[in-house]
């Protein structure tokens, strides 16, 4: 089996109650999707992407066509012990508290007592909704709603994680939290089909896409292959002379190359999250999710510091699977605020084989579900930069984007 | 088998939670001690009692049949609606474990709210004599005629047959047959009027039942004659004059004991006879003489014209057996509501439910009515209604109020029947055909 997903010319025709043919919501659709990748399905709405996953999961049946989950069928109980749905939206029982929510999902999958516990307390502590977990989850935002169906997404420790529009609903920290998670998931050999018309989202985690279109896949292939500009290179400095620049600028004409030198800007969401965890620290009450920076799944991902090793904890005792894959390097970029760094616009085809190597999907690697393995530290940078730099370096970003918004800095 | 209990308690927890369960219980719990003081029936004790009983179980069973409906219908259609169903289906439980789960939920639920409050009328009715000051002589009234569960002989039908096929042919012999109308028409008219003379006595002439294999449990205690009166004229005052023989009058001079009695028409009244009336070998005569004081000739009408009736259980396991024929009502429903749920949307479900619930609340009405009309259309009605009319649920027939309220006693056979016909078959095959539906459905599939 080399696919975790596979389907053969899917078709599913949605007919009016006459029998007639209405809507071709999928179309001839050819998808394969290997072990150990993180997969993103775009398309923009009524494109038929919920329809796919609706087939795969069983909840609809293929018009023509064949689907193949985890090497059998969707709804057999066998097969989907080791799948993670989260659908469009968080489908959740109104009158049930959050952990209620979480023990209901953990006793459909026959979890023994004690392992559910634990995981739900795990789990409710990774997705930030401890202070909250015995409120209905009627009274929770669309956000906290989110949160909980991605946790009972994750609380049988799914091979396959199927989510559709994950950060729909999420305030940005939210949104990072899942795209961290996913790849720290990924890591860990879990296989993710994301469903997303969020753009950024898809870019920012996922190994190949697919592009959705009348129920047809319009191009499909790695990120990189199909967003990479050859024809441009980029060099990105630490503060350097306005002399430099020219001398640089020189040099560029000399190769008979267009050359624009800028300051480099920082994402809103970095700014935005920075926000928040200064917020969170200063202990601000707040009726909704935890934010104060330091209790967020993306700190262990950047930070080295003891909350970080508790977070790497929690997620070792809620996935099996000890962690496989070098830090993406998406990530290790995000965090090169002040290094000096010439990142390359080719693309890194040793690593990028690595994460897709069809010869290494986690299937290879015998997983014992029931032994819990340490993770080892992830090899990655520190952030650089003294304590005193950083704040200056905020004060900028701040600066900086609050200009943006205004409308001062131009 | 552990995803099925937690689609159950699952179940458990919306109902209450959703306060659908709240409004029954309050209800409930509100109105029947406030019926345990109100009622008073005919003024007496026993009537008291047997008007609470009656309103207070059918009250219980009427709610419980309604929440059962709201539940079953709202727990699943909710799913469908609001979609949960799409996470709880996407786990490793198969769909015939998440409908069992649910009629699971739903039957728990109604089990302990029907324990309940049958314990609570069982109590008001045990603890009301108690605390009414009844003498000594309303409380043996009591517990021969309304604490206990007596068993029941109507007298056979007679067979006129033969008179009749004779009346008829003696008709044909003297041309009297009425022109234009069937044999079979005429055969039906004149055996029902031959029934009617069987069950009537004119003035001044004497009616007598046989009955064998009468066992009383206790010899010591009562036998009951309970009868009523039917007249073609009704006498000035309404009365009717007789003079009632029961015992056996096989030998001369009969043993037995001679009532004479003036009592109301159609009105049911029980004479109590020692139970030493019957003979040894179970054999009883009861002969009713019409007084030439009447002017008119007396009818007993076949169901519930006369009746012996002597103890043969306890009223407590009567009172038991009453509850668990509402228990199989119940049952039934949440069958029905499932099945319903599983291919219609909530309103048009629970209108459905409704209808089957209060038709079969009818249904021996409906029968008798159609079979009326039935004799013009006699092979369309058979094969088309009446398979659809004995598919529903015949609650009327099972009604437990029926055997409490005159201490009838209700045996295990015809508990056993109204189990088979309603559990065994009906919801059974209710509950085939909503498994059916909801394997083979597309979940994703919205209902409008």
């Amino acid at each position: 089996m080399e696919y975790a997903v596979e389907t053969f010319s899917l078709t599913k025709i949605f007919s009016d109650w006459w029998g007639r043919n209405k809507v071709y919501a999928v179309d001839d659709l050819n998808l394969q999707i290997r072990y150990n990748e993180v997969f993103g399905f775009l398309g923009p709405n009524g494109s038929g992407k919920t329809t796919t996953l609706k087939v795969l999961l069983g909840l609809l049946y293929p018009t023509k066509g064949k689907v193949i989950v985890l090497g059998g069928d969707g709804s057999d109980p066998k097969i989907s012990a080791r799948i993670g749905f989260l659908p469009e939206e968080s489908y959740l029982y109104r009158y049930l508290n959050a952990r209620e929510t979480l023990d209901f999902y953990g006793r459909l999958f026959g979890l023994e007592r004690q392992v559910r516990k634990m995981r739900i307390e795990a789990l409710l502590d990774m997705v930030g909704l401890k202070a909250v977990a015995n409120r209905a989850v009627g009274t929770f935002s669309k956000g906290m709603a989110r949160r909980i169906g991605l946790a009972q997404a994750l609380i049988n420790d799914p091979d396959l994680l199927i989510l559709d529009e994950p950060t729909t609903g999420l305030d940005p920290i939210g949104t990072r939290q899942i795209k961290d998670l996913i790849l720290e998931l990924a890591k860990r050999g879990k296989t993710i089909l994301l469903c997303s018309h969020l753009l950024a989202d898809v870019e920012d985690v996922c190994d190949r896409i697919a592009i959705l279109y009348g129920g047809k896949i319009q191009a499909k292939g790695h990120v990189r292959d199909l967003l990479q500009q050859t024809g441009k290179r980029q060099i990105t400095t630490g503060s350097i002379s306005d002399a430099a620049v020219d001398r640089i600028k020189q040099i560029v004409q000399e190769e008979h190359a267009d050359c624009v030198v800028t300051s480099p800007m920082d994402k809103l969401e970095t700014f935005f999250i920075k926000t928040v965890a200064k917020a969170g620290q200063q202990g601000r009450p707040t009726s909704g999710v935890v934010s104060d920076g330091t209790t967020q799944i993306s700190d262990f991902l950047v930070s080295q510091s003891a909350e970080e090793s508790r977070r790497t904890e929690i997620l070792d005792k809620l996935v099996s699977a000890p962690v496989s894959r070098e830090t993406s390097t998406k990530h290790v970029t995000a965090v090169q605020a002040g290094a000096v760094e010439t990142s390359e616009t080719e693309p890194q085809k040793e690593l990028l084989s690595k994460l897709t190597e069809p010869a290494k999907p986690a299937k290879s690697k015998p997983v014992v579900r029931s032994e819990k393995v340490k993770a080892e530290p992830v090899v990655r940078r520190t952030p650089v930069g003294e304590p005193q730099a950083d704040r200056e370096q905020q004060e900028q970003i701040k600066k900086d984007v609050l200009d943006r918004l205004t409308g001062n800095g131009e | 088998m552990r995803s099925i209990w937690a689609v159950a308690t699952n179940t458990i927890k919306q109902a209450l939670r959703m306060k659908i369960a709240a409004v029954f219980i309050i209800l409930l719990i509100v109105l029947l001690p406030v019926m345990g003081v109100a009622m008073t029936g005919d003024g007496t004790l026993k009537g008291r009692l047997q008007a609470f009983v009656s309103y207070g179980l059918s009250l219980t069973s009427f709610l419980l049949c309604l929440l059962t409906i709201a539940v079953s219908v709202y727990s699943l259609t909710s799913d469908f609606q609001q979609r949960q169903i799409y996470t709880v289906l996407t786990k490793p439980i198969r769909r015939f474990q998440f409908l069992f789960g649910k009629l699971l939920g739903v039957m728990l639920l109604n089990t302990a709210l029907l324990v309940l409050f049958s314990a609570i009328i069982y109590a008001i009715t045990i603890y009301t004599p108690k605390f009414s000051g009844a003498t000594k002589a309303q409380l043996t009234q009591l517990n021969n005629e309304f604490f206990t569960a007596r068993a029941s002989l109507t007298p056979a039908e007679v067979d006129v047959t033969d008179e009749v096929l004779d009346t008829y042919r003696k008709l044909e012999k003297s041309g009297q047959l009425p022109p234009g109308v069937s044999r079979q028409k005429i055969i039906a008219e004149l055996t029902s009027r031959k029934r009617l003379e069987k069950r009537a006595a004119v003035v001044g002439r004497e009616l007598l039942w046989e009955f064998h294999n009468v066992k009383p449990v206790d010899p010591g205690r009562s036998l009951f004659i309970r009868f009523k009166y039917d007249v073609s004229v009704n006498p000035p005052d309404l009365h009717i004059y007789s003079r009632w023989f029961i015992g056996d009058n096989r030998q001369y001079p009969p043993q037995g004991y001679i009532f004479d009695r003036k009592d109301l028409i159609r009105t049911f009244y029980e004479i109590e006879v020692p139970a030493d009336a019957v003979a040894e070998d179970g054999y009883l005569a009861i002969g009713f003489f019409n007084v030439p004081l009447n002017n008119t000739p007396v009818i007993f009408s076949s169901k519930e014209g006369l009746e012996v009736l002597y103890k043969a259980d306890t009223f407590t396991a009567n009172f038991l057996r009453a509850v668990s024929l509402i228990l199989f009502r119940l049952v039934f429903l949440a069958c029905l509501g499932i099945l319903a749920s599983t291919f219609l949307s909530f309103p048009v479900a629970i209108l459905l439910c409704f209808v089957v619930f209060f038709t079969g609340t009818i249904s021996g009405f409906i029968i008798e009515s159609f079979d009326y009309l039935s004799e013009n259309l006699s092979s369309v009605y058979f094969y088309t209604i009446r398979p659809v009319i004995t598919l529903l649920p015949q609650f009327d027939k099972f009604n437990p109020s029926k055997f409490l309220v005159p201490a009838r006693i209700l045996d295990w056979s015809l508990l056993a029947k109204a189990a088979g016909l309603m559990v065994c078959i009906k919801a059974f095959f209710l509950l085939l055909l909503a498994l059916l539906i909801f394997s083979y459905r597309e979940i994703a599939k919205i209902i409008i």
